[in-house]
């Protein structure tokens, strides 16, 4: 047997890599538009934009094309790429009360401040599959869109009652109603920390509390929820009684400082999912006359994910590093790191084989030489 | 119009509108002689610090993706950050802010795209407020 370290096959990776494209793009179909992606498959091209740690439609859609529709592989293009431009400017800090809503629901409370307003979604909707063919399904949408028009959007240009002002598209937060209420642990710091970058340094435990919300608002959805999921009914053990407080999707400016005039200027926008988890608080030593909130937010629409991540928020709170929870947090929940881990599993691992297969020959060799010895 | 507000708008206007004005601009002799570079326009991001509502701690969201440009003609300095990755709109808008910092007639001008811009991002929310209206809900709690 030759077990040999691995060169050359230059013109195959090159034929395979051209396989790819070829069916990607000279298939039979027509040309996909990131525009197309972004409008239809919008909810793929926000989480690629989650994953990746970059905010940038036309990128992320691009690379879900060019990824297959992958969207672990698409992120990581999107990071690929990231790693090629500067950072020329931090944000101002950016208020979470700032967020215009396109949607918010308070499932603790029915009459929260402000409007509960569904948005978009099929949350409340049977998942049946839509089996009609596309022509029937392209008139089912026009037919829906002449609807639109005539019900919706035919309204004159002053009409700006019905509760268009700022309290209906920034209500205030169920947080601020308990806190009025005396009803929540006041945990609401002074002093101001510099966030920890994890862009720069990797976040290893105990971090802190900004290394854990930055790290899990770029974590792989399936892994984030994987992991909330283990902790609340899996091997884990905990059982919270876990409420959500609110669940928000909108948009948050992005400011900057203007270089000439100094001052806060918004940039532009960018679409995030917030989500606020109610924990009843039970432990000897905590409060248990009132609750405790966690916190989550992600770029893009991904309710599951900003979920997950306000209840690991206060899990990782209440722990206090006591398990292997935020470990687990911090180092198995990045898609990048997970998957680049496992892919690397299919590139040639010949030198390490021929190593662990001679180990194998020497030990039944002695093995073989022990009987013998024994025997006689 | 105030500068930061022009800035912002800039930002927020269609590109092929800032593009084809300042075009416009630059047809003009003196503004195609007296301009200068100062940062041609570069793909950058921007880290995106949030702070939460919980602790009212700051930790990063991640980054945005934009463009920056500066600009002088005849020493007024012009400056625009659009989001995305498209150069020539971002000097377009560099240009059109120098510009109203050199002429008033020109000001005009880019003011009146600004308000345009304006007025259709205010035709837009109240069309979106519409459409949100319409999914707000009243549970009924059971007995």
């Amino acid at each position: 047997m030759g077990y040999a370290a691995a060169r050359g096959g230059l013109q195959a990776i090159e034929a395979a890599e051209k396989l790819v494209a070829r069916e990607r793009i000279l298939g039979q179909s027509s040309w996909l538009d990131t525009d197309q992606i972004i409008e239809k498959l919008r909810l793929a091209v926000d989480r690629v934009m989650s994953e990746g740690g970059l905010w940038d439609e036309q990128l992320a859609a691009s690379a879900l094309r060019q990824a297959e529709g992958d969207p672990i592989e698409a992120a990581h293009l999107l990071r690929s790429y990231r790693s090629t431009l500067p950072r020329i400017a931090y944000s101002t800090p950016i208020d979470a009360d700032d967020m215009v809503v396109l949607r918010r629901i308070v499932p603790a409370f029915r009459n929260p401040p402000g409007p509960q307003l569904l948005g978009r979604t099929t949350d409340y909707t049977g998942r049946l599959l839509h089996t009609e063919d596309d022509d029937t399904q392209r008139t089912n949408a026009e037919k829906m869109a002449a609807y639109i028009q005539e019900n919706v959007t035919n309204f004159p240009d002053n009409d700006d009652d019905k509760n268009h002002d700022r309290s209906s598209r920034s209500p205030r937060r169920l947080l601020e109603l308990l806190r009025d209420l005396d009803s929540v642990v006041d945990r609401r710091r002074s002093d101001d920390p510099e966030p920890f970058d994890i862009t720069r340094h990797p976040a290893r435990p105990p971090a802190s509390r900004s290394a854990r919300l930055a790290t899990m608002a770029r974590a792989e959805t399936g892994a984030l929820v994987n992991v909330w999921y283990r902790n609340i009914l899996g091997p884990d053990g905990y059982l919270h009684e876990i409420t959500l407080g609110e669940v928000r999707h909108g948009r948050l400016p992005v400011r900057m400082l203007h270089p000439l005039t100094g001052d806060e200027i918004t940039v532009s926008f960018v679409r995030v999912t917030e989500v606020e988890a109610i924990e009843d608080l039970n432990g000897i030593d905590e409060d248990r006359g009132r609750f405790d909130v966690g916190y989550g937010l992600c770029f893009g629409h991904n309710e599951k994910k900003a979920i997950a991540m306000a209840n690991l928020d206060i899990a990782c709170e209440r722990d206090q590093g006591r398990s292997f929870l935020e470990q687990s947090i911090l180092l198995t929940t990045d898609g990048l790191d997970a998957s680049g881990f496992l892919e690397h599993l299919k590139l040639p691992h010949y030198v390490t084989f021929r190593s662990m297969m001679e180990r194998k020959v020497a030990i039944r060799q002695h093995q073989e030489a022990s009987k013998n010895l024994e025997s006689k | 119009m105030d500068r930061n507000r022009r800035t912002e708008l800039l930002a927020a206007s269609q590109s092929q509108e800032v593009r084809q004005l300042a075009e416009t601009f630059l047809s003009e002799r003196a503004i195609a002689e007296e301009l200068h570079v100062i940062c041609p326009p570069e793909i950058g991001m921007i880290m995106m610090q949030v702070r939460e509502p919980v602790c009212r701690e700051r930790f990063h969201l991640g980054e945005v993706v934009v463009t920056r440009a500066e600009v002088a003609i005849a020493g007024f300095r012009g400056w625009a950050v659009r989001a995305g990755s498209d150069r020539e709109t971002a000097l377009a808008a560099a240009l059109l802010d120098a510009c109203a910092e050199y002429d008033s007639k020109m000001a005009n001008q880019v003011t009146e795209l600004c308000d345009l811009t304006a007025q259709r991002i205010a035709a837009d929310e109240r069309s979106e407020w519409q459409e949100l209206l319409a999914t707000a809900v009243a549970f009924e709690e059971l007995d």
